[in-house]
């Protein structure tokens, strides 16, 4: 029978796990709001949707919504890579893999925060004709 | 008769008789299914059928078994897919005449229904299951605990470590190395006891990556629980409890 | 990926099971969403004329998609708040009938919404 080494835990020290759980709920929190303002924009919006490109841009070129879908895309790529992480990590890999798992996620995350601003920024400057 | 009407509409012809498929490892790890049958009236609990089996159809069956009263811990098995402890499952319960009997889930097997629980064990011991104290460990009395005390931490501590809870958690069966719903309501146990000082030793280990974040909360360690310790309800308590040592190390760090 | 099981598995089983499967969907969309929108750039005409090719699709099976879109949100939004109350502990003890009171308005939400979508379906 094996005695455990209590001095060398079986895992990384790095405590992370409390810091990315309340983050996980917190973003899937805010997300119910930014979701559900979303879809009623995009589908209902008392009748008149924000669809097409007039209405997008007009609704963009409003400080107060380009932050919103600023906001939201960092909050939404934070919950769903962070999800995406957990499926991964409980197939069951470890040590490197999960390493570059971890690097390459937050690589993915960083790529798709940057393009969603860019994009969100570059749209709300277009001068609709 | 009822009980025989019941039979063949469950699918076994043998009048009279239980049909126990048992999944059988040798020595080389081959693995086979056997098939026994145990007369209706001899047994009521699968562990009676069992010991009917070594007793007189085959001696090679290798089965863990002790009290025979669902407090040792020692007969987990999966019975018609679900771990379970053999000797409080009644078969009539089960509504079936046809038993397929496996070993528990999730552990490497030894031979027939007796797996390593070491690894359990391991990650028991690696919680410190013990009372921890911050003086000098000399007392003029015993240490003492109110009945209401005592209630806070009673229902965790009715765990056997029968390990039918990590057998039923679909993250041990994908990462081997989650610590599990067992140590865990072990941490909060201990955590909970107005004897223990050792608080944050354990959220210490378990606020790593192996530890209260791999739980989802999918709650069948709690439906697996024969002692009703509700191990999920216990990690998910682990947790606010976790993220307040984390936010208070902040502010230590910073004194 | 032993997790996909849900034979003989509670309902704690199946809700997670279905959590991922939506979270997962989800991803794929968020990302098909945002190379969608970067058809802006390309202009008015561009734009509205590829609105308007996905609005229904091939025999409208877009439309189809959309509305199982639509549920697979709803479902993982009801679960994820369950859960979330859940995992701080709010409601610990009736976390069985949370899921169902949750799921339950989730669905009333999403008829009403889907009602009010499709009237309003590519206009604006």
């Amino acid at each position: 029978m094996q005695d455990v080494d209590l001095r060398k835990p079986r895992t990384s020290r790095k405590a992370l796990g409390p810091f990315q759980w309340i983050l996980q709920v917190s973003t899937g929190i805010f997300l119910i709001f930014f979701v559900g303002v979303h879809l009623y924009l995009a589908h209902i919006n008392f009748g008149h949707p924000i669809v097409f490109y007039n209405t997008v841009l007009e609704n963009m070129h409003n400080p107060w919504w380009l932050l919103f879908y600023i906001a939201f895309v960092w909050i939404v790529a934070y919950h769903a890579l962070n999800g995406v992480k957990g499926i991964i990590y409980d197939t069951g890999v470890k040590g490197r893999v999960r390493a570059a798992v971890s690097y390459g996620l937050t690589l993915a995350y960083i790529a798709t925060v940057i393009y969603g601003t860019a994009l969100a920024i570059a749209v709300s400057r277009i001068i609709v004709p | 008769m009822a009980t025989g009407t019941k039979s063949l509409l469950s699918g076994s012809l043998k009048e009279g008789k239980y049909v126990f498929i048992i999944l059988r490892t040798d020595a080389k790890g081959k693995q086979s299914y056997a098939t026994y049958e145990v007369p209706r009236d001899k047994v009521s609990t699968v562990l009676e059928g069992l010991q009917y089996i070594e007793n007189n159809i085959d001696r090679t069956l290798a089965v863990r078994y002790s009290c025979r009263m669902e407090i040792c811990g020692s007969c987990g098995m999966e019975i018609n897919g679900r771990p379970r402890m053999a000797c409080s499952t009644i078969i009539s319960n089960l509504h079936t005449d046809t038993l397929k009997i496996e070993p528990l889930k999730h552990y490497k097997v030894v031979r027939d229904l007796v797996v390593d629980m070491e690894p359990f064990f391991e990650k028991y011991r690696e919680v410190k299951p013990f009372i921890i104290r911050d003086d000098d460990g000399v007392y003029k009395s015993e240490l003492k605990q109110t009945p209401e005390q005592f209630e806070e931490y009673e229902k965790y501590s009715m765990c056997i470590k029968c390990g039918l809870c990590l057998a039923a958690c679909p993250i041990e069966g994908t990462d081997p190395d989650y610590i599990g719903p067992a140590a865990l309501a072990g941490v909060l146990r201990y955590n909970l006891d107005s004897r223990d000082q050792g608080k944050k030793y354990r959220l210490d280990i378990i606020n790593g990556e192996e530890g209260t974040a791999r739980c989802h909360f999918i709650g069948e360690c709690s439906e697996a629980c024969p002692k009703d310790v509700d191990p999920s309800f216990a990690i998910q308590i682990l947790r606010v409890q976790g993220l307040k040592h984390e936010i208070s190390k902040i502010f230590r760090r910073s004194d | 990926m032993g997790w996909f099981k849900i034979r003989h598995k509670g309902i704690g089983q199946v809700a997670y099971v279905f959590q991922r499967l939506s979270g997962l969907v989800i991803v794929f969309y968020l990302y098909l969403h945002l190379f969608v929108l970067s058809n802006l750039l390309r202009g008015q005409v561009t734009y509205n004329q590829i609105v308007s090719s996905i609005t229904y699709g091939p025999d409208d099976l877009f439309v189809v998609f959309d509305v199982l879109l639509a549920l697979v949100i709803f479902y993982h939004g009801a679960n994820g708040l369950r859960l979330a109350l859940n995992e701080m502990g709010i409601g610990l003890k009736h976390n069985k009938l949370f899921f169902f009171l949750f799921e339950g308005i989730a669905m009333v939400a999403l008829i009403i919404f889907l009602y009010y979508a499709w009237q309003f379906i590519a206009v604006g």
